[in-house]
């Protein structure tokens, strides 16, 4: 535990690595920790830009009125109704504004919803970089990461249960055969049985474990009723429903704990489904994987309270080339 | 209107009690459907009697109601643009109708067309939960789900509802050159072939391979199909009330649009079942592969 | 005596009124009925309102405090049992609360008693084209309010009474999976009542503003109100079939062994959401178009202007209704849609932010040159103008799926939801209840009374929804009855909104109360040469029986 909060205490105070968590009193996003939330940011801050002012704008518009069309100001009121080229304006400019914000959401829509097809993102960025387009190369790792997809992705399969998350992961097998599953139960239900364990309400017993830099996809499923896969510092939330098979992505480089919650009505413990993801550098997720495969969990779980690798930033590491 | 001073020829119509004793029949129903489905207030489930006392009140509100309308239309209450608004109604209610079907035909076609991106890649077949659903929605209509031939019983049942078609205008003319007798006739026509329709719905529904409850092709299949039998049922039935009525001398060549309302209505059930014959029945038989070797 | 005599024989004067019992039980005069759907809309207003007090007690600290409370108190639970159906209740109550402040405070308030109060009025007609009928709307509402009370009192889920699956009665949770008992049947079958009701009650408007306009009165000079109510009663009737087809499809799922949405026997629960949300997002224009109309008459009233863009602004309203038929699936971006998909829904959504930006500049416009008086209705309509606004662009930010797929099913969208529905539909409908509170009722309310409440409550909704979008954009999730530590602060400040506006609604029933009382006696037109719709040329309350000679309407569009 007290590994734990250090490593807690350090992800939130260190700089390049972090936890994210829900911060009292905060007026935005939690900070992103994947290019999606990333980009997500740089969306909302680009949305804001426009609906803030389109607001002060009204209230303008508004607080003018008021002070200066008032019967006081203005005993005899005017009697126009008409003016078509004001008309015109206020129709056209918010359509073109509408325009704009498309132009944005479109390309952020594709890019999170789409998983990336890593053949394509490695031969991409072995064209710019054979062609000398250096700037192109800067933009487009930032965006994607060549070093990761290189490696191609880990899969996992999320599964919503009344109400727990069953991970697995399918690739990573024993000599048997058998794949890593296991269920994560929260420590806390608002019960007099709850464990210790803090973040109160996020914390789990065995957390989904992922490596850094490398390219996630997840697949979501339910057992019973639907609930929704959503960890907000990564981006991402997508249904896990009955019946059906969603898919998601995602890419962390800092090594990390991410929180989530259940983000759809299951039933009377909705509030209580808690996501954790522990990021670690690939090694100790080997090791992670390994001690799972065994079937210690509790080793396994304890293998991960402390990162590895806190202070060695690995951000963009793949740039450095 | 008979008031002295109105000078409008809106109708203003009495206070009466059926809306009220309308809503404590609807309420009745509900609770009773509920008792009957789950059991309610201590009483066990399949208890009926809440059930059919607010079934029955529900008849007798729409016998007491109508008659008043009835009356009504009869003392000169339905004037000329009286008579245009009850028009307007009865379109938008049919309007409300169509949508309702709409929801039907939206779930089969979803079912139909989307069934093997439901069934394909993205199933988990390792979930024992999904495994047996997977083998089904391979196909459509799905493996094993024997469906009728539409050119069968489904082809004549068009045709008789065509016909009805054409006798409920010809019943709707006659009346129109106050031919009384023949439009007694043509509705008599009209009427049987309506239940000729349910008759032949009925034998055809006792010899279907798959059940309403347990298969999803049977869910849609029969909630489609199901409620527009409930509507031809609904639609006969007006059209006795109507025969009645000129029976017993109501109706001119002029004044009838209770009979309106009739006709247009079995039009539009008739509609229905076009849609019905041609996107349930024949084109996943022909398209699609419904049934045995498929 | 047969019922039907009952009726025949009492053939009463257009200035006679019937007694008492016959008068408000069996009505058959649309302004008895829009004042009885008002009376109705208070009091499952008080309800929702204080579903939404015990939902803001229970998030006013983090754990499970109010809602235990209740358990262990009323119904004598202990310990881990409390606990569950603590939650269990807790999810029950923001259910019923949306469904109620919806379907029973908005609705009948909006449509049923201003729309049958007014419409007729404003378009000259001496009553709605089937008054019969139209009681029955109002009945069956009062009977679908009635059983959906009763769904909350018998067995739900595994864990107490009622259902607790949200508003939008999402299966497998709303199907024997999730709530096994009655009350989750009872509720659909209400629901039924209630669109059965309001499917009767559209056509009737329709029909009246069809059929029944004054000599004169063109559709093109029909005032704006009139406008909403037909858009709003078109939706209605389109949007309201569907959803009672999909409620009839999970109602046979469960009691009848159909597959519709059962996983298991290969159907699809999401086939319910699109049709849940096919009607769904109709309605929430439903809900907001007859409040665009009060605000329209009211800022034309108190500028003593005409309406600027007159035209535009009736094809607004038509245009948000036609666009909003094709824009549901933006409340199901995560549920898996294909991406091309998505992308239609995105620009389909936020084509409607232009429409609806006229009708927000065109209310300025006709403020702008005119000589304002802050009266009552009018601060209610500015403050509309200003907080819906506030909320339609939270609107467009989630109408992006890019932004939506993190804000979806968090506290950003009720921040967004509420400013457009309690601080947007209920001022509206705040403003036209002072605005028509003289011509209705025949008697003076108390202004300073009436500034006070708008004050207090134009206050504490902000202080109550604005920092719910500090909480959705922190992640903070919906239909949560506890949360993280780090969700508190703001949780805290919402609760004391909600304080402010109890001080706002004791003042709304004291101003209530006082005009009753006082009775000062109103006037036929207290407003003045601004208000130069028809309603004001009558006396206040007007005649039982207005326009027994219709009224030549000469007037322009707008007027
Ligand atoms: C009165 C009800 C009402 C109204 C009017 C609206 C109006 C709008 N709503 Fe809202 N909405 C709801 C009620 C309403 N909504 C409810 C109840 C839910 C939640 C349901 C649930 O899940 O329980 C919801 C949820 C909801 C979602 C789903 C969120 C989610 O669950 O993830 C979305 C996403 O697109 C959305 C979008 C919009 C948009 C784009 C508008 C637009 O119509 C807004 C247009 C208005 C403006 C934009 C402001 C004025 C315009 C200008 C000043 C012009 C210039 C502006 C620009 C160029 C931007 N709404
Ligand atoms: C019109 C709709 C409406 C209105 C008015 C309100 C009003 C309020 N709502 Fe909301 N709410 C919903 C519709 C509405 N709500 C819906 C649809 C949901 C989603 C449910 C779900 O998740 O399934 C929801 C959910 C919801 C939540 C989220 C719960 C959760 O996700 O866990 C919260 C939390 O604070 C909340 C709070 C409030 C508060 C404090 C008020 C009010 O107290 C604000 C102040 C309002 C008033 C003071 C008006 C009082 C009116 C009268 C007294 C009647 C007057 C009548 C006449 C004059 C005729 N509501
Ligand atoms: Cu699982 Cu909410
Ligand atoms: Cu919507």
């Amino acid at each position: 535990m007290r590994h734990f909060l250090a490593a807690l205490g350090a992800a939130l105070f260190a700089a390049p690595a972090f936890a994210a968590i829900p911060k009292d009193g905060a007026y935005g996003m939690q900070p992103a920790a994947t290019r999606i939330a990333e980009r997500i940011h740089h969306f909302h801050n680009f949305l804001l830009w426009i609906i803030i002012p389109i607001t002060l704008f009204v209230m303008i518009l508004l607080l003018w009125v008021i002070v200066r069309h008032n019967s006081r100001a203005n005993p005899t009121p005017r009697k126009f109704s008409h003016n078509t080229l004001i008309e015109v304006i206020w129709t056209v400019v918010p359509a073109l504004i509408l325009v704009a914000i498309a132009s944005q959401s479109f390309p952020q829509l594709y890019y999170e919803d789409v998983p990336p097809n890593l053949q394509n993102v490695q031969d991409k960025a072995k064209t710019l970089l054979a062609d000398g387009k250096s700037a192109q190369y800067e933009a487009f790792v930032k965006e994607y990461n060549p070093d990761a997809a290189a490696k191609g992705y880990v899969n996992v399969k999320i599964q919503g249960n009344q109400w727990n998350w069953t991970y697995s992961y399918p690739d990573i097998t024993d000599d048997a055969g058998n794949s890593i599953e296991f269920i994560s139960n929260p420590l806390q239900t608002g019960l007099p049985t709850d464990q210790p364990g803090e973040p109160r309400n996020l914390a789990v017993d065995y957390p989904m474990v992922v490596p850094a830099g490398r390219y996630i996809r997840y697949y979501t499923a339910a057992a019973d009723v639907i609930h929704s896969f959503a960890v907000p510092s990564f981006g991402v939330k997508t249904d896990a429903i009955p019946g059906r098979l969603n898919e998601g992505w995602f890419l962390v480089d800092e090594p990390g704990v991410y929180y989530g919650q259940c983000s759809e009505l299951c039933g009377v413990n909705h509030a209580y489904m808690p996501i954790e993801v522990v990021v670690v550098p690939q090694e100790q997720f080997d090791r992670w994987a390994q001690l799972m495969l065994t079937g210690d969990y509790d080793a396994a779980a304890a293998s991960v309270k402390t990162i590895a690798s806190l202070d060695q930033p690995v951000k963009y590491a793949s740039t450095n080339h | 209107m008979a008031h002295g001073e109105v000078k409008h020829d809106y109708h203003l119509v009495n206070p009466s009690p059926w809306p009220l004793i309308g809503s404590v029949a609807v309420m009745t129903t509900a609770l009773g459907a509920v008792n009957f489905m789950k059991g309610l207030f201590g009483m066990e489930k399949g208890t009926w009697w809440l059930l059919a006392l607010g079934f029955a009140m529900i008849i007798w509100v729409m016998i007491g109601w109508w008659r008043e309308v009835i009356k009504e239309g009869r003392i000169g209450d339905h004037t000329p643009v009286v008579s245009i608004g009850l028009r307007y109604g009865m379109i938008l209610f049919i309007a409300s109708e169509v949508m309702f079907f709409v929801g039907w035909f939206w779930s089969f076609f979803e079912f139909a067309i989307y069934h093997t991106a439901r069934a394909g890649a993205h199933w988990d077949a390792a979930n024992p939960l999904y495994a047996d659903a997977l083998s089904r929605f391979k196909h459509w209509p799905p493996a094993g789900v024997e469906t009728f031939d539409p050119f069968h019983l489904p082809l004549i049942n068009t045709l008789v509802l065509l016909l009805s078609g054409t006798t409920v205008t010809w019943a709707h003319h006659a009346l129109q050159h106050n031919d009384r007798n023949g439009a007694k006739i043509g509705l008599v026509f009209t009427i049987l072939l309506g239940m000729l329709f349910t008759s032949l719905q009925a034998f055809e529904y006792s010899h279907a391979q798959f059940t309403y409850d347990g298969t999803l092709y049977g869910s849609a299949f029969f909630m489609a199909t199901g409620f527009h039998g409930a509507h031809v049922v609904i639609g006969t039935i007006f059209l006795i009330v109507c025969l009645v009525r000129l029976m017993m001398g109501g109706m001119t060549p002029t004044k009838h649009l209770g009979f309106e309302f009739a006709a247009w209505y079995w039009h539009f059930v008739d509609v229905v079942w076009l849609f019905l014959f041609a996107f349930v029945y024949v084109t996943p038989y022909l398209v699609l592969g419904g049934g045995e070797g498929h | 005596m047969p019922m039907d005599e009952v009726a025949l024989d009492h053939h009463h004067d257009a200035d006679h009124k019937p007694g008492f019992f016959v008068r408000w039980l069996f009505s058959t005069n649309h302004k008895d009925i829009g004042t009885l759907y008002l009376v109705f809309a208070l009091i499952a207003g008080i309800v929702g309102y204080t579903l939404s007090g015990l939902i803001r007690w229970e998030l006013m600290e983090p754990g499970i405090g109010p809602m235990l409370w209740i358990q262990t108190h009323f119904f004598g639970l202990e310990g881990a049992e409390a606990i569950q159906h603590a939650k269990h209740f807790y999810n029950m109550v923001i259910t019923y609360h949306g469904l109620i402040m919806i379907f029973f405070l908005v609705m009948p308030a909006l449509i049923g008693g201003f729309g049958n109060w007014f419409v007729p009025l404003m378009i000259g007609a001496p009553d709605m084209a089937f008054p019969r009928m139209n009681n029955i709307s109002f009945w069956l509402t009062v009977a679908a309010f009635t059983l959906a009370c009763i769904s909350m009192t018998i067995p739900g889920g595994a864990s107490g009474n009622g259902f607790a699956g949200g508003w939008v009665l999402y299966p497998p949770l709303s199907s024997t999976v999730g709530h096994p008992g009655p009350a989750m049947d009872l509720l659909i079958l209400s629901l039924h009542t209630a669109g059965i009701a309001s499917i009767l009650g559209a056509i009737n408007f329709i029909v009246t503003i069809l059929n029944m306009r004054a000599p004169g009165m063109t559709m093109h000079k029909m005032p704006l109100f009139a406008w909403g109510i037909l858009v709003t009663a078109v939706l209605l009737l389109l949007s309201l079939p569907v959803l009672a087809a999909a409620l009839t499809m999970l109602l046979t799922d469960r009691n009848f062994g159909s597959q519709f949405f059962n996983p298991g026997g290969g159907g699809d629960p999401v086939m319910f959401q699109h049709l849940f949300w096919f009607f769904g997002h109709p309605e929430v224009y439903i809900m907001i178009l007859p409040a665009f109309g009060i605000i329209s008459h009211i800022v034309s009233t108190f500028s003593k202007k005409p309406i600027f863009g007159y035209l535009g602004m009736a094809y607004a309203m038509v245009s948000i209704g036609v666009i909003g038929f094709v824009v549901w699936a933006h409340h199901m971006y995560t549920v898996g849609m294909n991406v091309d998909l998505k992308a239609y829904f995105v620009a389909a959504t936020m084509v409607i932010a232009v429409p609806t930006g006229i009708k927000i500049f065109s209310w300025i416009a006709t403020m702008w040159g005119g000589s304002i008086e802050f009266k009552v209705p009018m601060l209610w309509a500015i403050g509309f103008i200003f907080l819906f606004t506030v909320g339609g662009v939270t609107g467009v930010v989630l109408a992006n799926a890019g932004i939506d797929h993190t804000l979806h099913d968090t506290y950003y969208v009720v921040a967004h939801f509420h400013y457009v529905l309690s601080l947007g539909a209920v001022f509206g409908l705040f403003a036209g209840w002072y605005y028509w509170f003289e011509k209705m009722f025949g008697i003076k309310y108390n202004g300073m009374i009436g500034g006070l409440h708008f004050w207090l409550m134009f206050i504490g909704s902000n202080v109550l929804f604005f920092p719910q979008h500090f909480l959705g954009l922190q992640g903070m999730p919906r239909r949560y009855i506890d949360y993280a530590d780090g969700f508190h602060t703001w949780h805290y400040w919402s609760s004391v909104g909600y304080l402010i506006t109890l001080a706002a609604t004791t003042v709304f029933f004291i101003g209530l109360v006082e005009a009753f009382v006082r009775r000062r006696k109103g006037v036929a037109n207290p407003w003045g040469e601004g208000a130069t719709t028809l309603e004001w040329t009558l006396p206040s309350p007007p005649p039982f029986h207005q326009y027994s000679e219709l009224p030549h309407f000469t007037g322009k569009g707008g007027h």
